[in-house]
């Protein structure tokens, strides 16, 4: 809603201010962890922290970014990244070459990701629903495959060096799953803030209606819309099965509500509430560095979960209070 | 919004499907009910003491828990509207009954009186409402963020209080609720049957349901007209804690005890509640719908056990059998989304 009284200085001034409470938010989290917790920032606590917290869910959050900025929400991305670890660990196991089992489990992912778009577009079920249902059927699917949710290990020696090929590995110094995030981090942020296929996306996602009049392929942009993001949440999929050198049913559907999250915990940057990919990348540090600096003060998992929530409910507060009443 | 909807319907060439579909729309506007009357029917045919009288009741009455949290949350839904992203919605019910379980059976466990413990869980789920009431009307949090937020302290909360761990619980009350039985039905039938009638008259034919519709479908509109939109929304987020409370008595009453998997309940109440939506000719929760959907997902589960289907399954067939009936009504839909 457009404010079309006078503008009163103070209350604009609050407005530009809210937009980066999470920013705030942020730097001082991380300052009064680095006093609370020696151990913090460390230079080992950092990269594990990143490597092994950030990444993966900053993925399948920039997933969730692209969907979200169409207008839907994905709740099938925990599935998609069980996908593609479930087709690459088994195929591995089966003796298959490492190539073609990675290309069959992005492959696994997308197939999920072209169930949604049907759904979506050819039997126009809203977003909410059909990914709902993709979830439960993944979930049953995973089930039927494991015996029950049995895990698949891989941990002989065999497979070590392709693991650490994948997680591992470093180039130019910097470890591979940080610069495949960077990759697709830029990549998304080009496709989504700077193409014409983003700005098709984006307009989708804040005026239907228009974007149909305006001659925007609606369905066909809708499909890619779900098909990329379950490609990226297959590439969680695969470092994540790489991480654990195995694969454990029904893994995947711990992301989901994070990346609900910190997509929308993003949104707060902008003063439209609109998502992007900086948004989410900044939500998704929050959420990891409270999880990571809770850990190393002491609290238990219980409070972990009570502190995280108080946390982001302050940040949204803050950020939603400052800025007035939302709708 | 909705202006740009009709016109672009009304702009659009008539295609021949689209003429099909006018034609077909009445008779698919009960798509959701023809599959849901089938897929009982092949039940019925196929499954042994499917139909039995001894079975629909005990259906009923593992439907309890669920109906009141899916009535919890679809009030949430007419009130906030169902938009996927902006409307009402509460993730923190399922949390929030874990949360008062916990309560209720702690309580009950340390020698408290049935009144104080049942007062204490209600009263638990209500200031949970209110929490999430206060950050969706007055500070304007999106609800999909703000019961996000409640949902994760409230879940940090009951285990804290449970230590996740088990709680068992009885007391005179939770023997009445589980065991005791009136004119032939169980108590938790009765509550089932009596909770809905309440409910679908209070959402159609109570004032305050009618001004419910108004604020959801159309809050300029419902604030000119002089409604209160923000109490009523206020409203939407305490009622839907009171449900939690109130179902986290029939809970712990039904299994002795408090369980700490409740929070997983989220998903099928997302689903009753969502599902509600496509039996109604507007494609909003009605209080039928509702209490269809969610005796829909209770016969299906049941259906599955009797004819000894693995459970690994029946997620999956659950999820293919709502993915279809929501196709087969929404194509009586005249535009997409």
């Amino acid at each position: 809603m457009l404010n079309l009284s006078t503008p009163m200085p103070i209350e604009e001034r609050l407005k530009a201010i809210s937009n980066y409470a999470v920013i705030f938010a942020l730097v001082v989290i991380v300052a009064g962890f680095a006093i609370a917790a020696p151990s913090f920032l460390t230079g080992a606590n950092l990269y594990n922290l990143i490597l092994n917290n950030v990444v993966m869910l900053a993925i399948v959050a920039i997933a969730m970014t692209i969907v979200v900025s169409s207008g839907g929400i994905d709740l099938s991305v925990g599935v998609s990244v069980d996908m593609a670890s479930m087709a690459f660990i088994m195929l591995l196991k089966a003796g298959v070459f490492v190539g073609t089992a990675l290309f069959a489990g992005i492959g696994a992912a997308l197939v999920v990701g072209l169930i949604n778009a049907i759904l979506i577009t050819r039997l126009r079920i809203s977003p909410f629903l059909a990914t709902l249902g993709i979830l439960f059927i993944g979930q049953s699917v995973q089930k039927i495959a494991s015996g029950g949710g049995k895990p698949v290990y891989l941990a002989n020696a065999k497979f070590a060096p392709t693991f650490n090929a994948i997680v591992k590995s470093e180039v130019l110094g910097i470890p591979t799953p940080m610069l495949i995030l960077a990759a697709i981090a830029i990549a998304v942020y080009v496709l989504l803030h700077k193409s014409v296929f983003g700005r098709y996306i984006r307009a989708l996602g804040a005026q239907p209606g228009v974007a149909w009049y305006s001659g925007i392929r609606v369905p066909f942009h809708t499909s890619l819309v779900y098909i990329i993001a379950a490609g990226l949440c297959g590439v969680t999929g695969i470092l994540l099965s790489s991480t654990v050198k195995s694969y454990v049913p029904l893994s995947g559907d711990g992301y989901l509500l994070d990346a609900i999250g910190a997509c929308f915990i993003g949104t707060t940057i902008s003063a439209q509430r609109r998502p992007s990919v900086l948004g989410t990348l900044i939500g998704v540090l929050l959420l990891a560095v409270t999880r990571n600096g809770l850990l190393l003060v002491g609290w238990n998992f219980y409070w972990q979960q009570v502190g995280i929530g108080l946390l982001v409910f302050a940040v949204l507060a803050l950020s939603f209070g400052l800025r007035g009443r939302g709708h | 919004m909705t202006m740009t909807i009709a016109a672009e319907t009304a702009a659009k060439p008539a295609r021949a499907r689209g003429a099909l579909r006018r034609q077909g729309t009445l008779v698919l506007r009960l798509g959701a009910l023809a599959m849901f009357a089938l897929i009982m029917a092949w039940f019925a045919f196929t499954t042994r003491g499917f139909v039995s009288p001894a079975n629909i009741f005990n259906v009923i009455e593992q439907t309890a828990v669920m109906g009141v949290l899916s009535f919890g949350m679809a009030v949430v839904l007419i009130g906030g509207g169902t938009d996927v992203q902006t409307g009402g919605i509460d993730l923190s019910i399922a949390a929030n009954t874990g949360l008062c379980a916990a309560v209720y059976a702690t309580l009950l466990a340390g020698g408290s009186g049935d009144l104080a413990a049942a007062a204490a869980a209600i009263g638990t789920g209500i200031a949970v409402g209110l929490l999430n009431a206060f950050a969706v009307v007055r500070l304007g949090i999106l609800p999909l963020l703000a019961t996000l937020a409640v949902m994760n302290i409230v879940a940090g909360l009951e285990l804290t209080v449970t230590e996740n761990q088990v709680i068992g619980a009885n007391s005179t009350v939770t023997q009445l609720i589980a065991t005791g039985r009136f004119l032939g039905l169980s108590v938790l039938a009765w509550i089932f049957i009596l909770f809905s009638a309440l409910m679908t008259w209070a959402i159609h034919y109570s004032r305050i349901g009618l001004r419910l519709y108004a604020v959801g479908g159309h809050p300029e509109a419902a604030r000119a007209a002089g409604i209160n939109v923000g109490a009523y929304v206020a409203g939407t987020y305490a009622f839907s804690g009171f449900c939690a409370g109130f179902a986290a008595i029939l809970l712990v009453a039904r299994l002795s005890a408090s369980t700490t998997a409740t929070g997983q309940l989220l998903l099928a109440i997302l689903a009753a509640a969502l599902l509600g939506t496509v039996f109604s000719r507007r494609f909003v929760p009605t209080a039928g719908g509702t209490i269809l959907s969610t005796l829909f997902i209770g016969f299906l589960a049941n259906g599955f056990q009797l004819s000894n289907v693995s459970y690994y399954w029946v997620n999956g067939v659950q999820g293919v059998l709502i993915l279809m009936v929501v196709a087969v009504t929404t194509f009586a839909k005249p535009q997409g989304k």
